[in-house]
């Protein structure tokens, strides 16, 4: 009985998070990226906009990140942290998920012109 | 395992397990990703802290954790990490904790993959506090997925464990 039910809780947390993954498919036509530290914006760069590859480095008492910007997606191109996640997660192009680095508590974030109306918490 | 052990012999047993996890722990964090999504493993020294709840009960299991958190942290030289582990570590003892009263010792497999999910919903708790926004549990879907899976194959590795060791002990 009590299997069944922490059985049915798994099923159903999995489920939910299925649906969760194939509803929400995000339509960023207009791809913003937002880059925060501490959830203070440090840039906001229209990726429509944005014409030649360029990078920007980012550093604070923490560390050093190199975000580089191409047309339509970006990505962290250097992190000077051991477990280089941010690094190895590659572009982003959408608002799917952000890149987070969590050492220098960096995020990268997209935002599309829908959900920029209710991306203000965020 | 008939009993609590005191004195030197649960100090020995807690700091065999304590290594053991470790080693596990760093042996798996020098494997490749899995995926491009951070914080999906296999968590393979959760098959110690499991087994730990279990047989030894939960301050025991605490101390093996905490151990484990701490120096992994120091040995992999990534402090900051601590904290994400340690909101992770402690939300899925707690799990365990609680399961443990309503599971019996045939039934472990099914603990784990409860306390996985636990894991990781701690540990983007503790992300969002830190990057102070809640864009981070975009990670939630995918990484509940993931532990669901992950938590059920060290679950199923932690019952065959006890299964052998019981064995061992009678």
């Amino acid at each position: 009985m009590r299997t069944k039910a922490i059985l049915l809780l798994l099923l159903a947390a999995v489920a939910a998070s299925a649906v969760c993954l194939l509803w929400f498919r995000p339509e960023t036509e207009h791809p913003v990226a937002r880059i925060t530290r501490d959830g203070i914006l440090l840039e906001e760069i229209d990726l429509s906009r944005v014409d030649e590859p360029y990078s920007i480095a980012l550093e604070d008492g923490s560390g050093l990140n190199t975000v580089l910007v191409e047309p339509g997606r970006i990505r962290i191109s250097e992190a000077d942290c051991p477990d280089q996640i941010c690094v190895n997660q590659g572009y982003i192009s959408d608002s799917t998920v952000p890149i987070v680095c969590l050492p220098h508590r960096l995020m990268v974030e997209i935002v599309g012109a829908r959900s920029e109306l209710d991306g203000g918490a965020g | 395992m008939a009993g609590p052990v005191k004195g030197a012999g649960r100090v020995t047993r807690l700091a065999l397990l304590t290594a053991i996890a470790l080693t596990i722990f760093m042996v798996e964090a020098q494997l490749p990703a899995l995926t491009a999504i951070p914080g999906v493993k296999l968590g393979l020294a959760n098959i110690v802290t499991v087994y730990a709840v279990f047989v030894l009960g939960p301050g025991d299991a605490l101390l093996v954790l905490s151990g484990r958190v701490f120096l992994g942290a120091v040995f992999s030289g990534q402090m900051m990490t601590l904290l994400y582990s340690a909101a992770g570590g402690l939300l899925s003892w707690c799990a365990l904790c609680g399961l443990k009263k309503l599971l019996t010792r045939e039934q472990i497999w099914l603990a784990s993959p409860v306390a996985a999910v636990c894991h990781n919903l701690g540990q983007l708790l503790a992300a969002a506090a830190v990057m102070r926004t809640w864009a981070v549990m975009a990670y939630l879907p995918y990484l509940v997925i993931a532990a669901v899976a992950a938590g059920l194959f060290t679950g199923i590795a932690a019952q065959a464990l006890l299964k052998r060791l019981n064995k061992i002990q009678k």
